[in-house]
Protein backbone atom coordinates (compact mmCIF):
# COMPACT_ATOMS: atom_id res chain seq x y z
CA UNK A 1 0.00 0.00 0.00
CA UNK A 2 3.11 2.26 1.22
CA UNK A 3 4.27 1.58 -2.65
CA UNK A 4 0.93 2.73 -4.06
CA UNK A 5 0.85 6.02 -2.65
CA UNK A 6 4.44 6.65 -3.41
CA UNK A 7 3.97 5.50 -6.95
CA UNK A 8 1.12 8.30 -7.16
CA UNK A 9 2.86 10.50 -5.48
CA UNK A 10 6.35 9.88 -8.01
CA UNK A 11 3.95 10.49 -11.05
CA UNK A 12 2.15 13.53 -9.48
CA UNK A 13 5.64 15.49 -8.66
CA UNK A 14 6.85 14.74 -12.11
CA UNK A 15 4.22 16.32 -13.72
CA UNK A 16 4.49 19.46 -11.31
CA UNK A 17 8.48 19.92 -11.90
CA UNK A 18 7.96 19.08 -15.50
CA UNK A 19 5.07 21.98 -15.58
CA UNK A 20 6.82 24.25 -13.05
CA UNK A 21 9.81 24.33 -15.37
CA UNK A 22 7.96 24.31 -19.13
CA UNK A 23 4.73 26.40 -17.60
CA UNK A 24 2.94 24.87 -20.95
CA UNK A 25 0.24 23.01 -19.93
CA UNK A 26 -0.97 25.88 -17.63
CA UNK A 27 -0.46 28.86 -20.11
CA UNK A 28 -2.12 27.10 -22.88
CA UNK A 29 -4.98 26.04 -20.72
CA UNK A 30 -5.80 29.44 -19.53
CA UNK A 31 -5.51 30.98 -22.71
CA UNK A 32 -7.70 28.93 -24.43
CA UNK A 33 -9.79 28.99 -21.78
CA UNK A 34 -10.03 32.90 -22.00
CA UNK A 35 -10.38 32.95 -25.55
CA UNK A 36 -13.38 30.64 -25.25
CA UNK A 37 -15.11 33.40 -22.71
CA UNK A 38 -13.88 36.36 -24.75
CA UNK A 39 -15.68 34.84 -28.30
CA UNK A 40 -18.95 34.38 -26.33
CA UNK A 41 -18.69 38.00 -24.16
CA UNK A 42 -18.45 39.58 -28.18
CA UNK A 43 -21.21 37.36 -29.93
CA UNK A 44 -23.40 37.95 -27.42
CA UNK A 45 -25.69 41.24 -25.96
CA UNK A 46 -25.44 41.13 -22.48
CA UNK A 47 -27.79 44.33 -22.60
CA UNK A 48 -30.63 41.37 -23.65
CA UNK A 49 -29.29 38.25 -22.38
CA UNK A 50 -29.04 37.63 -18.68
CA UNK A 51 -25.92 36.82 -17.93
CA UNK A 52 -26.48 34.47 -15.20
CA UNK A 53 -28.49 32.41 -17.64
CA UNK A 54 -25.67 32.12 -20.16
CA UNK A 55 -22.82 32.55 -17.74
CA UNK A 56 -22.75 28.48 -16.77
CA UNK A 57 -22.93 27.19 -20.00
CA UNK A 58 -20.16 29.22 -21.44
CA UNK A 59 -18.00 28.94 -18.16
CA UNK A 60 -18.20 25.05 -18.57
CA UNK A 61 -17.64 25.33 -22.16
CA UNK A 62 -14.28 27.15 -21.35
CA UNK A 63 -13.68 24.91 -18.52
CA UNK A 64 -13.93 21.62 -20.48
CA UNK A 65 -12.18 22.69 -23.97
CA UNK A 66 -9.05 23.96 -21.96
CA UNK A 67 -9.62 20.50 -20.04
CA UNK A 68 -9.22 18.69 -23.36
CA UNK A 69 -6.42 20.61 -24.66
CA UNK A 70 -4.62 19.57 -21.63
CA UNK A 71 -4.83 16.40 -21.46
CA UNK A 72 -3.94 15.96 -24.93
CA UNK A 73 -1.22 17.73 -23.65
CA UNK A 74 -0.12 15.71 -20.50
CA UNK A 75 -0.58 12.73 -22.31
CA UNK A 76 1.91 14.02 -24.91
CA UNK A 77 4.38 14.16 -22.30
CA UNK A 78 3.79 10.10 -21.72
CA UNK A 79 4.32 9.79 -25.64
CA UNK A 80 7.12 11.64 -26.30
CA UNK A 81 10.43 9.35 -26.21
CA UNK A 82 7.60 6.39 -25.42
CA UNK A 83 7.59 7.17 -21.62
CA UNK A 84 4.78 5.11 -21.52
CA UNK A 85 6.71 1.98 -22.60
CA UNK A 86 9.25 2.86 -19.45
CA UNK A 87 6.40 3.54 -17.41
CA UNK A 88 4.83 -0.34 -17.92
CA UNK A 89 8.14 -1.43 -17.77
CA UNK A 90 8.02 -0.64 -13.58
CA UNK A 91 6.50 -2.82 -11.42
CA UNK A 92 4.10 -0.02 -10.57
CA UNK A 93 0.72 -0.56 -9.94
CA UNK A 94 -1.30 0.72 -13.27
CA UNK A 95 -4.21 1.91 -11.44
CA UNK A 96 -1.23 3.66 -9.39
CA UNK A 97 -0.15 5.24 -12.70
CA UNK A 98 -3.73 6.26 -13.89
CA UNK A 99 -4.29 7.73 -10.76
CA UNK A 100 -1.26 9.98 -10.29
CA UNK A 101 -1.88 10.80 -14.03
CA UNK A 102 -5.63 11.62 -12.87
CA UNK A 103 -4.59 13.75 -9.72
CA UNK A 104 -1.81 15.62 -11.56
CA UNK A 105 -4.93 16.68 -14.59
CA UNK A 106 -7.20 17.55 -11.99
CA UNK A 107 -4.71 19.73 -9.82
CA UNK A 108 -4.09 21.57 -13.21
CA UNK A 109 -7.53 21.92 -14.21
CA UNK A 110 -8.33 23.34 -10.71
CA UNK A 111 -6.25 25.85 -10.91
CA UNK A 112 -6.66 27.20 -14.15
CA UNK A 113 -10.54 27.16 -12.82
CA UNK A 114 -9.26 29.16 -10.25
CA UNK A 115 -7.99 31.56 -12.38
CA UNK A 116 -10.80 31.94 -14.78
CA UNK A 117 -13.50 32.61 -12.07
CA UNK A 118 -12.43 35.86 -11.47
CA UNK A 119 -12.26 37.10 -14.99
CA UNK A 120 -15.42 35.15 -15.69
CA UNK A 121 -16.85 37.46 -12.61
CA UNK A 122 -15.71 40.98 -14.50
CA UNK A 123 -16.61 39.79 -18.13
CA UNK A 124 -20.19 38.67 -17.11
CA UNK A 125 -20.47 41.23 -14.72
CA UNK A 126 -21.62 38.92 -11.77
CA UNK A 127 -20.73 38.87 -8.19
CA UNK A 128 -19.56 35.26 -7.34
CA UNK A 129 -18.26 36.17 -3.84
CA UNK A 130 -21.79 35.10 -1.99
CA UNK A 131 -21.83 32.13 -4.05
CA UNK A 132 -18.26 31.25 -3.73
CA UNK A 133 -18.59 27.60 -1.39
CA UNK A 134 -21.42 26.50 -3.26
CA UNK A 135 -19.61 27.03 -6.68
CA UNK A 136 -16.41 25.44 -5.93
CA UNK A 137 -18.25 22.62 -5.07
CA UNK A 138 -19.81 22.13 -7.48
CA UNK A 139 -16.63 23.01 -9.81
CA UNK A 140 -14.77 20.29 -8.06
CA UNK A 141 -17.40 17.76 -8.72
CA UNK A 142 -17.63 18.08 -12.52
CA UNK A 143 -13.83 18.66 -12.63
CA UNK A 144 -13.29 15.35 -11.23
CA UNK A 145 -15.77 13.49 -13.41
CA UNK A 146 -14.30 15.14 -16.51
CA UNK A 147 -10.68 13.97 -15.09
CA UNK A 148 -11.72 10.43 -14.67
CA UNK A 149 -13.18 9.92 -17.70
CA UNK A 150 -10.72 12.01 -19.70
CA UNK A 151 -7.48 10.28 -18.52
CA UNK A 152 -8.67 6.77 -18.79
CA UNK A 153 -9.86 7.94 -22.59
CA UNK A 154 -6.76 9.62 -23.60
CA UNK A 155 -5.30 6.20 -21.64
CA UNK A 156 -7.75 4.14 -24.05
CA UNK A 157 -6.39 6.56 -27.51
CA UNK A 158 -2.78 6.50 -26.50
CA UNK A 159 -2.16 4.15 -29.30
CA UNK A 160 -4.25 5.49 -31.87
CA UNK A 161 -2.89 7.84 -34.81
CA UNK A 162 -5.33 10.77 -35.16
CA UNK A 163 -5.89 10.79 -30.63
CA UNK A 164 -6.24 14.39 -30.73
CA UNK A 165 -9.56 13.89 -32.62
CA UNK A 166 -10.64 10.94 -31.02
CA UNK A 167 -10.32 12.03 -27.39
CA UNK A 168 -13.12 14.63 -27.75
CA UNK A 169 -15.06 12.44 -29.82
CA UNK A 170 -14.95 9.93 -27.25
CA UNK A 171 -15.19 12.17 -24.42
CA UNK A 172 -17.54 14.61 -24.95
CA UNK A 173 -20.48 12.55 -25.35
CA UNK A 174 -19.91 10.37 -22.53
CA UNK A 175 -19.42 13.63 -20.35
CA UNK A 176 -22.86 14.81 -21.05
CA UNK A 177 -24.23 14.43 -17.57
CA UNK A 178 -21.50 15.92 -16.17
CA UNK A 179 -21.68 18.68 -18.09
CA UNK A 180 -25.74 19.38 -18.09
CA UNK A 181 -25.41 18.30 -14.08
CA UNK A 182 -22.40 21.35 -13.87
CA UNK A 183 -23.97 23.48 -16.03
CA UNK A 184 -28.00 23.17 -14.53
CA UNK A 185 -26.32 23.67 -10.85
CA UNK A 186 -24.31 26.69 -11.61
CA UNK A 187 -26.90 28.39 -13.05
CA UNK A 188 -28.84 27.62 -9.90
CA UNK A 189 -26.33 29.17 -7.44
CA UNK A 190 -25.86 32.21 -9.42
CA UNK A 191 -29.90 32.38 -9.12
CA UNK A 192 -29.36 31.86 -5.49
CA UNK A 193 -30.56 28.61 -5.35
CA UNK A 194 -29.74 26.33 -2.16
CA UNK A 195 -26.85 23.46 -2.40
CA UNK A 196 -29.90 21.03 -0.44
CA UNK A 197 -32.39 22.03 -3.74
CA UNK A 198 -30.20 20.08 -6.11
CA UNK A 199 -29.23 17.06 -4.43
CA UNK A 200 -30.26 14.95 -7.67
CA UNK A 201 -27.73 16.52 -9.68
CA UNK A 202 -24.97 16.44 -7.14
CA UNK A 203 -26.22 12.84 -6.79
CA UNK A 204 -25.98 12.00 -10.48
CA UNK A 205 -22.07 13.87 -10.65
CA UNK A 206 -21.26 11.34 -7.76
CA UNK A 207 -22.60 8.76 -9.43
CA UNK A 208 -20.68 9.58 -12.68
CA UNK A 209 -16.94 10.01 -10.53
CA UNK A 210 -17.86 6.72 -8.78
CA UNK A 211 -19.31 4.57 -12.02
CA UNK A 212 -16.22 5.68 -14.36
CA UNK A 213 -13.01 5.28 -11.16
CA UNK A 214 -14.76 1.81 -11.29
CA UNK A 215 -14.58 1.45 -14.72
CA UNK A 216 -10.86 3.01 -15.06
CA UNK A 217 -10.23 0.42 -11.64
CA UNK A 218 -11.23 -2.36 -13.43
CA UNK A 219 -10.06 -1.94 -17.39
CA UNK A 220 -7.15 -0.02 -17.13
CA UNK A 221 -4.66 -3.15 -16.90
CA UNK A 222 -6.15 -3.61 -20.28
CA UNK A 223 -6.35 -0.41 -21.88
CA UNK A 224 -2.35 0.06 -21.02
CA UNK A 225 -1.58 -2.95 -22.52
CA UNK A 226 -0.37 -2.73 -26.41
CA UNK B 1 0.58 -29.08 -18.37
CA UNK B 2 3.32 -30.75 -20.27
CA UNK B 3 7.06 -30.55 -18.55
CA UNK B 4 8.39 -28.13 -20.80
CA UNK B 5 5.48 -25.30 -19.37
CA UNK B 6 6.94 -25.96 -16.03
CA UNK B 7 9.48 -22.54 -13.89
CA UNK B 8 12.87 -24.11 -15.17
CA UNK B 9 15.44 -24.30 -12.11
CA UNK B 10 17.02 -21.34 -10.28
CA UNK B 11 19.94 -20.86 -12.32
CA UNK B 12 18.35 -20.55 -15.63
CA UNK B 13 17.56 -16.75 -16.34
CA UNK B 14 15.11 -16.72 -19.12
CA UNK B 15 13.85 -19.89 -20.67
CA UNK B 16 11.15 -20.05 -23.49
CA UNK B 17 9.36 -22.89 -25.20
CA UNK B 18 7.65 -22.68 -28.17
CA UNK B 19 6.80 -18.88 -28.24
CA UNK B 20 4.86 -17.57 -30.91
CA UNK B 21 3.29 -14.40 -31.64
CA UNK B 22 0.84 -13.34 -34.47
CA UNK B 23 -0.16 -10.19 -35.62
CA UNK B 24 -3.51 -10.99 -37.89
CA UNK B 25 -2.00 -13.11 -40.31
CA UNK B 26 1.38 -11.98 -40.03
CA UNK B 27 3.89 -14.86 -37.87
CA UNK B 28 6.27 -12.42 -36.31
CA UNK B 29 7.13 -15.22 -34.38
CA UNK B 30 6.95 -18.84 -34.82
CA UNK B 31 8.06 -21.08 -32.23
CA UNK B 32 11.03 -19.66 -30.34
CA UNK B 33 12.47 -21.90 -27.82
CA UNK B 34 16.03 -21.38 -25.97
CA UNK B 35 17.17 -20.95 -22.41
CA UNK B 36 19.85 -18.91 -21.03
CA UNK B 37 21.54 -19.10 -17.61
CA UNK B 38 22.82 -16.98 -15.26
CA UNK B 39 25.77 -14.55 -15.60
CA UNK B 40 25.48 -15.52 -19.80
CA UNK B 41 25.14 -13.00 -22.16
CA UNK B 42 23.23 -13.89 -25.69
CA UNK B 43 23.50 -11.82 -28.59
CA UNK B 44 20.33 -12.08 -31.00
CA UNK B 45 21.13 -11.59 -34.70
CA UNK B 46 18.64 -11.37 -37.51
CA UNK B 47 16.80 -9.57 -40.30
CA UNK B 48 14.89 -6.67 -39.87
CA UNK B 49 11.67 -8.29 -39.31
CA UNK B 50 13.21 -11.18 -38.31
CA UNK B 51 10.86 -10.55 -34.69
CA UNK B 52 13.38 -9.75 -32.49
CA UNK B 53 11.95 -6.80 -30.90
CA UNK B 54 8.73 -8.40 -30.86
CA UNK B 55 10.99 -11.92 -29.05
CA UNK B 56 12.34 -8.98 -26.37
CA UNK B 57 8.57 -7.04 -25.92
CA UNK B 58 7.00 -10.58 -24.82
CA UNK B 59 9.92 -11.40 -21.96
CA UNK B 60 10.15 -8.14 -21.19
CA UNK B 61 5.52 -8.39 -20.55
CA UNK B 62 4.87 -5.29 -22.52
CA UNK B 63 2.68 -7.77 -25.09
CA UNK B 64 1.58 -11.44 -24.37
CA UNK B 65 2.58 -14.65 -26.77
CA UNK B 66 -0.20 -16.30 -28.85
CA UNK B 67 1.43 -19.37 -28.05
CA UNK B 68 3.97 -20.64 -26.07
CA UNK B 69 5.76 -19.70 -22.51
CA UNK B 70 8.26 -17.67 -21.19
CA UNK B 71 10.18 -17.27 -17.64
CA UNK B 72 12.42 -14.82 -16.48
CA UNK B 73 14.23 -14.79 -13.16
CA UNK B 74 11.78 -17.68 -12.51
CA UNK B 75 8.57 -16.16 -12.88
CA UNK B 76 5.72 -16.57 -15.72
CA UNK B 77 6.36 -14.22 -18.58
CA UNK B 78 3.02 -14.49 -19.93
CA UNK B 79 0.94 -13.40 -16.86
CA UNK B 80 3.19 -10.06 -17.17
CA UNK B 81 3.08 -9.62 -13.05
CA UNK B 82 4.75 -7.42 -11.69
CA UNK B 83 7.52 -9.14 -9.56
CA UNK B 84 9.11 -10.23 -12.35
CA UNK B 85 9.13 -6.27 -13.65
CA UNK B 86 11.38 -5.99 -10.73
CA UNK B 87 13.89 -8.34 -12.03
CA UNK B 88 14.18 -7.03 -15.40
CA UNK B 89 15.68 -4.27 -17.35
CA UNK B 90 15.08 -2.83 -21.08
CA UNK B 91 16.57 -1.01 -23.31
CA UNK B 92 15.40 -0.56 -26.43
CA UNK B 93 14.27 2.27 -29.34
CA UNK B 94 12.60 4.42 -27.10
CA UNK B 95 14.52 6.31 -24.34
CA UNK B 96 11.56 6.69 -21.68
CA UNK B 97 13.25 9.38 -20.71
CA UNK B 98 11.40 12.69 -20.09
CA UNK B 99 13.09 15.93 -21.90
CA UNK B 100 11.58 18.44 -19.42
CA UNK B 101 13.27 16.60 -16.83
CA UNK B 102 17.16 16.69 -15.95
CA UNK B 103 19.13 13.56 -15.96
CA UNK B 104 19.03 13.36 -11.54
CA UNK B 105 14.99 14.18 -11.98
CA UNK B 106 14.68 11.60 -14.84
CA UNK B 107 16.70 9.12 -12.21
CA UNK B 108 14.58 10.08 -9.36
CA UNK B 109 11.54 9.86 -10.60
CA UNK B 110 12.37 5.97 -12.22
CA UNK B 111 14.02 5.10 -8.79
CA UNK B 112 10.46 5.93 -6.82
CA UNK B 113 8.58 4.31 -9.48
CA UNK B 114 10.93 1.17 -8.53
CA UNK B 115 10.07 1.41 -4.74
CA UNK B 116 13.90 1.33 -4.49
CA UNK B 117 15.11 2.71 -1.54
CA UNK B 118 16.79 5.91 -0.68
CA UNK B 119 15.91 7.36 -4.88
CA UNK B 120 18.28 10.56 -4.78
CA UNK B 121 21.45 8.99 -3.62
CA UNK B 122 20.60 5.55 -5.82
CA UNK B 123 19.96 8.38 -8.86
CA UNK B 124 23.32 10.32 -8.26
CA UNK B 125 25.15 7.05 -8.29
CA UNK B 126 23.93 5.53 -11.81
CA UNK B 127 24.24 8.73 -13.48
CA UNK B 128 28.03 8.30 -12.18
CA UNK B 129 28.31 4.92 -13.03
CA UNK B 130 27.33 5.61 -16.95
CA UNK B 131 29.70 8.97 -17.08
CA UNK B 132 27.45 11.66 -16.71
CA UNK B 133 27.77 13.07 -13.46
CA UNK B 134 28.76 16.48 -14.86
CA UNK B 135 25.28 16.69 -16.68
CA UNK B 136 23.26 15.58 -13.72
CA UNK B 137 21.29 18.49 -13.16
CA UNK B 138 21.28 19.45 -17.01
CA UNK B 139 17.84 18.54 -18.98
CA UNK B 140 17.82 15.60 -21.09
CA UNK B 141 16.10 17.33 -24.12
CA UNK B 142 19.90 18.97 -23.86
CA UNK B 143 21.72 15.53 -24.00
CA UNK B 144 23.56 14.13 -27.52
CA UNK B 145 22.02 10.53 -28.79
CA UNK B 146 25.37 9.03 -27.54
CA UNK B 147 24.96 10.70 -23.64
CA UNK B 148 20.90 10.33 -23.95
CA UNK B 149 21.59 6.35 -24.51
CA UNK B 150 23.62 6.25 -21.35
CA UNK B 151 20.86 8.24 -19.57
CA UNK B 152 18.49 5.14 -20.96
CA UNK B 153 20.78 2.37 -19.46
CA UNK B 154 20.75 4.14 -16.14
CA UNK B 155 17.80 4.33 -16.54
CA UNK B 156 17.21 0.55 -16.71
CA UNK B 157 19.66 -0.60 -14.16
CA UNK B 158 18.47 1.98 -11.61
CA UNK B 159 16.41 -1.30 -9.40
CA UNK B 160 19.63 -3.49 -10.24
CA UNK B 161 17.76 -5.80 -12.13
CA UNK B 162 18.88 -9.72 -12.57
CA UNK B 163 17.68 -9.58 -15.99
CA UNK B 164 18.75 -7.35 -19.04
CA UNK B 165 17.09 -6.85 -22.36
CA UNK B 166 18.77 -4.67 -24.91
CA UNK B 167 17.53 -4.04 -28.46
CA UNK B 168 19.61 -2.99 -30.82
CA UNK B 169 21.30 -0.45 -28.18
CA UNK B 170 24.18 0.37 -31.06
CA UNK B 171 21.62 2.21 -33.17
CA UNK B 172 22.43 5.56 -33.95
CA UNK B 173 25.91 6.14 -32.07
CA UNK B 174 28.87 7.32 -33.34
CA UNK B 175 32.49 4.88 -33.20
CA UNK B 176 33.20 6.54 -29.58
CA UNK B 177 29.81 6.29 -28.30
CA UNK B 178 29.53 2.63 -29.85
CA UNK B 179 32.96 1.62 -28.15
CA UNK B 180 31.88 3.36 -24.55
CA UNK B 181 28.55 1.51 -24.94
CA UNK B 182 30.30 -1.85 -25.26
CA UNK B 183 32.81 -0.88 -22.35
CA UNK B 184 29.18 -0.09 -20.30
CA UNK B 185 28.24 -3.75 -21.72
CA UNK B 186 31.38 -5.46 -20.17
CA UNK B 187 30.91 -3.67 -16.85
CA UNK B 188 27.08 -4.55 -16.88
CA UNK B 189 27.80 -8.51 -17.36
CA UNK B 190 28.13 -9.27 -14.09
CA UNK B 191 27.92 -13.34 -12.56
CA UNK B 192 24.24 -12.80 -11.47
CA UNK B 193 23.03 -11.03 -14.18
CA UNK B 194 21.88 -12.23 -18.11
CA UNK B 195 21.70 -10.38 -21.02
CA UNK B 196 20.20 -10.61 -23.93
CA UNK B 197 21.39 -8.30 -26.90
CA UNK B 198 19.80 -7.75 -30.64
CA UNK B 199 21.74 -5.84 -33.13
CA UNK B 200 22.47 -6.12 -36.52
CA UNK B 201 26.24 -5.06 -35.49
CA UNK B 202 27.63 -8.06 -36.02
CA UNK B 203 31.41 -7.41 -34.50
CA UNK B 204 30.58 -5.73 -31.74
CA UNK B 205 27.55 -8.64 -30.92
CA UNK B 206 30.40 -11.11 -30.57
CA UNK B 207 32.94 -8.59 -28.85
CA UNK B 208 30.47 -8.70 -26.17
CA UNK B 209 28.80 -11.90 -25.97
CA UNK B 210 29.47 -15.33 -24.94
CA UNK B 211 26.24 -16.92 -26.91
CA UNK B 212 25.16 -16.26 -30.29
CA UNK B 213 21.89 -16.67 -31.95
CA UNK B 214 20.56 -16.31 -35.43
CA UNK B 215 17.14 -15.19 -35.62
CA UNK B 216 15.10 -15.88 -39.33
CA UNK B 217 11.70 -15.31 -39.68
CA UNK B 218 10.21 -15.96 -36.49
CA UNK B 219 12.83 -18.81 -35.38
CA UNK B 220 16.19 -19.36 -33.68
CA UNK B 221 18.06 -20.88 -36.52
CA UNK B 222 20.80 -22.01 -34.42
CA UNK B 223 22.25 -20.54 -31.39
CA UNK B 224 26.53 -21.63 -30.52
CA UNK B 225 28.60 -20.63 -27.52
CA UNK B 226 30.74 -17.97 -28.48
CA UNK B 227 33.82 -20.80 -28.22
CA UNK B 228 32.40 -22.81 -31.24
CA UNK B 229 31.74 -19.65 -33.05
CA UNK B 230 34.59 -19.23 -35.55
CA UNK B 231 34.43 -15.31 -35.62
CA UNK B 232 36.16 -14.67 -39.08
CA UNK B 233 33.51 -17.03 -40.60
CA UNK B 234 30.64 -15.82 -38.41
CA UNK B 235 29.10 -12.83 -41.21
CA UNK B 236 28.98 -15.57 -44.23
CA UNK B 237 27.77 -18.32 -42.15
CA UNK B 238 25.30 -15.80 -40.98
CA UNK B 239 24.59 -14.47 -44.21
CA UNK B 240 24.15 -18.02 -45.55
CA UNK B 241 21.39 -19.09 -42.71
CA UNK B 242 19.38 -15.94 -43.49
CA UNK B 243 19.54 -16.55 -47.22
CA UNK B 244 18.82 -20.12 -46.90
CA UNK B 245 15.72 -19.99 -44.00
CA UNK B 246 14.16 -16.92 -45.57
N1 LIG C 1 2.32 -4.15 -33.27
C1 LIG C 1 2.45 -4.81 -34.42
N2 LIG C 1 1.40 -4.96 -35.26
C2 LIG C 1 1.52 -5.62 -36.41
N3 LIG C 1 2.65 -6.20 -36.83
C3 LIG C 1 3.73 -6.09 -36.06
C4 LIG C 1 3.69 -5.38 -34.81
N4 LIG C 1 4.93 -5.44 -34.27
C5 LIG C 1 5.70 -6.14 -35.13
N5 LIG C 1 4.99 -6.53 -36.20
C6 LIG C 1 5.49 -7.35 -37.32
O1 LIG C 1 6.17 -8.45 -36.79
C7 LIG C 1 7.33 -8.75 -37.54
C8 LIG C 1 8.53 -8.77 -36.63
O2 LIG C 1 8.79 -7.46 -36.19
P1 LIG C 1 9.95 -7.11 -35.18
O3 LIG C 1 9.88 -5.66 -34.92
O4 LIG C 1 9.88 -8.02 -34.01
O5 LIG C 1 11.24 -7.45 -36.04
P2 LIG C 1 12.74 -7.15 -35.71
O6 LIG C 1 13.48 -8.43 -35.84
O7 LIG C 1 12.86 -6.43 -34.42
O8 LIG C 1 13.15 -6.21 -36.91
P3 LIG C 1 14.18 -4.99 -36.94
O9 LIG C 1 15.53 -5.60 -37.15
O10 LIG C 1 13.75 -4.22 -38.14
O11 LIG C 1 14.05 -4.24 -35.68
C9 LIG C 1 7.41 -7.68 -38.62
O12 LIG C 1 6.93 -8.24 -39.83
C10 LIG C 1 6.50 -6.59 -38.14
O13 LIG C 1 5.89 -5.95 -39.23
MG1 LIG D 1 13.55 -4.54 -33.82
Amino acid sequence: MDQYFKTVYAIVWKDFVTELKTRELFSSMFIFATLVILIFIFSINLSVVDAREVGPGILWAAFIFSGTLGLNRSFMLEKENDCLQGLMLTPADRTAIFFGKMLSNFVFLTIMEIFILPLFMVFFNIDLLPHLGPLLLVVFLGTVGFCVLGTLLSSLSAHLKNREVMLPLLLYPLLVPVVIGSVRMTGQILAGKELGDMSQWIGLILCFDIIFTGAAIMTIDHILEE
Amino acid sequence: MDETSQPPSPDVAVKAVGLRKSFGWLEALRGVSFELKKGEFLAVFGPNGAGKTTLLKILSTLTRPTAGSAWVAGYDATKGDAELRKEIGVISHASSIYGDLTAFENMVFYARMYGVRDPETRAVEVVDEVGLKARLHDRAATFSRGMLQRLTIARAVIHNPSVLFLDEPYTGLDQHAAKSLTEQLAFLHTEKRALILTTHDIDRGLDTCDKAAIQVAGKFVRMDSIDEIDRKNFENLYLKTVRENS
